[in-house]
């Protein structure tokens, strides 16, 4: 790992703070432009950097290798010893200037066009496609670090920074967004990439709504909101490890996923419901996503126009 | 957190009702935060609801940066974000300005391919 040249990166703002370390906005001097710095403080000893650490910034950089378009570029890794004790990691990403955020509230006021909505959803679910098929999970897919250039390019961001932190997590306690959470993270059941998908299924109907699908204040309230459009699962789909109870909850059935996402075509609401899937193991793959008839439709019509 | 450094991370965040609610409290629109740039600097080049808000509350277009003399136009322009190009010229940024490597807004337009942007910007 390279010493940080701190010349080149002049921060102009922190961006983000938690329980991690701080993110800032920064100019790369040299280029002129912004990149975001993470930087994670990672304790050390006499043999240096803890093995982990090293191994998740390798992950990092190999997948920066495939230059995927949909996820941000690694530009930069280094590290600053701090003391005996610590070392600072600083990753410099490249940044976009405009979040999902952002770009749905400057949508007009009827909204995405469905070809719109399409086009962004194929990119965000081939950039999951490409993190997952190299195992590494987002865990926290929200319009926030999902970003949109100028010309309309989405790009991942904050993905694979999860086990780097959970690694070295202090103690301060960070105020976390659970709207875009899966069922199995808020019964603090095991999980793994079905995870991304229950989040894009929640920012899918999002584009249609512009406004979030489940807005729940503590996690049974964002469960209770998730059942109230699913249905409450039946008893053999509740995962066995868990300590909250299925019957903590009313006994509601499914309503039409179209009562909440009325814009949604068939096709989109039929891939809605299998991104919205209570049991990871049956909801669809990103992949699969990928390849199911809601983005086939288009393609048959460029078909035809060419 | 003092409040210029709120109002500048609330502008980078893109979060328009925050930098809002840190106007009315009273934050400088052309404060400086600890790094010594201005919310219109650094706030998030693709907010124009953000961009729109500092400016009505007499955001100076034409800071440049201390350290490369890029102005909040030359940013918006080399990011491609039109609406926002747009909000900066109305409100008084010069297009004609040189960041330190000599180079004018619309040079950054065009050398990153924001064609719209550059044709805005020539037509001025």
């Amino acid at each position: 790992m390279a010493h940080c040249t701190s010349m080149q990166y002049e921060p102009v703002a922190e961006i983000g703070g938690g329980a991690y370390g701080t993110v800032y906005k920064a100019r790369d001097t040299e280029s002129g432009k912004f990149v975001a710095l993470k930087n994670v403080r990672v304790p050390t000893d006499q043999d240096g950097l803890p093995v982990s650490t090293v191994r998740e910034v390798a992950l990092l950089k190999r997948l920066d290798q495939f230059d995927h378009p949909n996820v941000v570029r690694l530009m930069d890794v280094c590290a600053t010893k701090r003391s005996d004790q610590e070392t600072k990691v600083t990753l410099v990403f490249e940044h976009v200037d405009q979040d999902l955020k952002t770009y749905l509230d400057k949508a007009p006021a009827a909204g995405l066009s469905p070809d719109r909505v399409k086009d962004l959803m194929r990119q965000l679910l081939s950039g999951i496609t490409f993190l997952h098929s190299n195992r590494v999970m987002h865990r926290d897919l929200k319009p926030e670090n999902i970003l949109v250039t100028s010309g309309g390019q989405v790009k991942l961001a904050d993905f694979g920074l999860a086990r780097i932190y959970s690694c070295h997590m202090a103690l301060t306690p960070v105020v976390v967004t659970l709207w875009y959470r899966p069922p199995e993270v808020l019964l603090q059941s095991s999980y793994a990439t079905p995870v991304d998908i229950w989040s894009t299924g929640c920012i899918f109907a999002e584009m249609f709504r512009r406004k979030p699908l489940f807005r729940g204040d503590s996690e049974m309230d964002q469960l209770g909101k998730i059942f109230e459009v699913i249905g409450l699962p039946p008893e053999e789909e509740w995962p066995t490890d868990v300590t909250v109870s299925r019957k903590n909850f009313p006994p509601l059935s499914a309503r039409p996923i179209t009562d909440f996402v009325p814009d949604i075509n068939e096709q989109g609401a039929q891939l809605l419901l299998k991104m919205l899937t209570f049991d990871p193991l049956k909801r669809i793959s990103a992949l699969n996503a990928l390849e199911h008839p809601y983005f086939q439709e288009e393609e048959a019509l460029i078909q035809t126009n060419s | 957190m003092p409040l210029q450094e709120q109002l500048t991370s609330a502008a980078a965040r893109g979060e328009a009702a925050g930098v809002e609610e840190l106007l009315r409290a009273g934050a400088q629109v052309n404060g400086v935060n600890r790094f010594g740039r201005t919310a219109l600097q650094v706030m998030m080049m693709g907010s124009s609801p953000v961009a729109r808000l500092l400016l009505a509350h007499g955001a100076d277009p034409n800071v440049a940066d201390g350290r490369t003399g890029a102005s909040p136009l030359h940013d918006a322009a080399r990011a491609g974000f039109l609406d926002t190009v747009r909000l900066l010229v109305e409100a008084g940024a010069d297009p004609e300005a040189r960041d330190g490597a000599r180079s004018l807004p619309v040079d950054l337009a065009k050398r990153n391919g924001h064609a719209e942007v550059a044709a805005f910007l020539e037509a001025l």
